[in-house]
């Protein structure tokens, strides 16, 4: 592959190598952001950019890439749009690729997007006319050859294109050839899904390697024990591990105080996630880190302590 | 293959009989696909003569014809009862949707007045396991990719559809659509080019679909 051009800052550390932490922004069913940029400002020091959903669980948001140019304005924080192709057919999605450019976007994940079925909004047309992969290869194509479908675009857009993975996902094979598809047509970087299993995480970065694709991991500080139980029992193909729910309800159960409590969950994260990251990036296997625990910001000063550990 | 159809709820059909003002019928019923799905055959048009006569619908004619969706099978029929088509309001059809459309296209010459009306959702190009067990497997793209994956259609039994799957809603081999019961297509397709040893198919990057042809409106004509 060609040496890779620098658009952003994420593309900046990515090739500089820098052990990086990312986080995530969740618009919910409004029109105001003013609390979403807040909390993009909580985040901004700590992390180099931070991903902005796009209806997760095809459960109905504000446009993700809307919600990208307001909190990149207003906070100063960079984003990473997540772009799925769920909702808008290839014309459609070329479209917005140029429209994000003109918007100052310099990132883009990639996602196939959670079936209509499973959101809020069950009767609309899924659409998929691309998939993750075929979408990789269309904003490589519009950005390395300022063209699409061999038609030139007069000013091409010039971002950076990233896809998901899942160290879950069983069988892994097929998980890793998947990712070989998306490294094929360009991928520029991977952040996982949520992971908690270090064998499992080791296994499948080591299965990965050889495609050579800058991973950031995808973990998720739990906030309180009510989101630890939630997130447990509604993602579907992550485990929560026994222990860390024992822990996270004992914290629940035996710290009234408000503040305290928050300190306990913030501390047991930290002493969780600790060994965890330290060992993965001893082991030389990653990017750096995904921080996918939406809505909790304050996590990140401590996060990031271990990263630059 | 079967064009797989499942019978329209009762009073619907009443329903647009009813604003239709049809008072008197000729019943048509498929002798074949809609036979096997229990929608249409000699036992629908029994059935669906007795619920329409219950509503005070006249049926002065009801066959079967093996095939509804031929027009020139459609249109031998109708000539044979030409005199009674002439005194009905309706023909009323227990096929499929291309057995309504056979039945306009053989009509509308002699009897552009004449309404069309079916009894029946057309559902899919199916599969049969068993009688009362039907699959949908193929939705006729245009563009047949199985020779690359094994025999498994991706674009029916991925629930996106997708070219390069699985996606991140497959656990544990199931698909997120429908709870997790059914297999995800991927990952079928997966194992079946494993077992045939050919992987390499699968870590194949495939183009998305090409919409240029293979959308509406297509024809099949060679002579």
């Amino acid at each position: 592959m060609a040496e890779q051009k620098v658009f952003s800052k994420l593309g900046a550390a990515l090739k500089k190598g820098d052990f990086i932490l990312t986080g995530e922004l969740e618009p919910e069913k409004t029109c105001d952001l003013s609390h979403l940029v807040e909390e993009a400002k909580e985040m901004a020091p700590y992390v180099i950019a931070a991903n902005v959903t796009d209806s997760p669980l095809a459960i109905l948001t504000i446009n993700s890439l809307a919600t990208s140019y307001i909190v990149q304005r207003d906070s100063g924080l960079e984003c990473i749009w997540q772009l799925t192709t769920r909702d808008v057919n290839k014309l459609g999605i070329a479209g917005l690729i140029m429209g994000a450019q003109a918007l100052g976007i310099k990132n883009i994940l990639s996602l196939t997007g959670d079936h209509t079925n499973m959101g809020d909004m069950p009767e609309s047309k899924p659409v998929f006319d691309l998939d993750s992969a075929t979408l990789v290869k269309l904003v490589r194509e519009m950005v390395d050859k300022g063209s699409i479908n061999g038609k030139p675009i007069e000013c091409p857009p010039k971002l950076h294109v990233g896809a998901a993975a899942n160290a879950n996902s069983d069988p892994m094979e097929a998980e890793v050839l998947k990712i070989g598809r998306k490294a094929a047509v360009g991928v520029e970087f991977i952040q996982t899904q949520v992971v908690y299993d270090l064998d499992r995480t080791i296994q499948f970065l080591e299965a990965i390697k050889k495609y050579k694709v800058p991973v950031l991991l995808g973990i998720f500080p739990m906030k309180s024990y009510a989101i630890a139980k939630g997130f447990d029992e509604f993602v579907p193909g992550v485990s929560v591990p026994p222990e860390i729910l024992e822990k996270w309800k004992g914290i629940k159960s035996n710290i009234p105080d408000k503040k305290q409590q928050q300190d306990a969950y913030d501390q047991a994260n930290f002493d969780f996630f600790k060994p965890f990251i330290t060992e993965l990036k001893r082991k030389k296997l990653l990017a750096g880190i995904h921080c996918m625990a939406v809505h909790y910001p304050r996590i990140f000063p401590k996060l990031s302590s271990i990263i630059k550990d | 293959m079967v064009i797989i159809t499942t019978k329209k709820p009762v009073e619907e059909v009443i329903g647009t009989l009813k604003n239709n003002n049809v008072k008197k019928v000729v019943l048509v019923s498929c002798g074949v696909c809609a036979a096997l799905c229990q929608t249409g055959g000699t036992e629908g048009l029994e059935e669906w003569k007795g619920i329409l006569e219950k509503e005070g619908i006249q049926i002065v004619n009801g066959m079967v014809i093996e095939d509804v969706c031929d027009n020139r099978e459609m249109k031998k029929a109708l000539r044979k009862i030409e005199n009674e088509i002439k005194s009905v309001d309706a023909i009323c059809t227990l096929s499929c949707g291309l057995g309504v459309q056979s039945i306009v296209t053989s009509i509308t010459e002699k009897n552009p007045k004449m309404k069309v009306f079916v009894t029946n959702n057309t559902q899919f190009m199916g599969m049969t396991e068993r009688i009362g067990r039907f699959y949908m497997r193929c939705i006729g793209c245009g563009d047949c990719l199985l020779n690359e994956t094994g025999g498994i259609c991706p674009i029916t039994t991925c629930a996106k559809a997708l070219m390069n799957g699985p996606c991140g809603g497959m656990v544990d081999g199931k698909c997120e659509v429908g709870g997790y019961e059914k297999d995800c297509g991927w990952i079928l397709i997966y194992n079946r080019l494993k077992d045939i040893g050919r992987l390499d198919l699968f870590g194949k990057f495939r183009e998305a679909r090409n919409w240029k042809d293979s959308g509406h409106q297509r024809e099949v004509c060679f002579r």
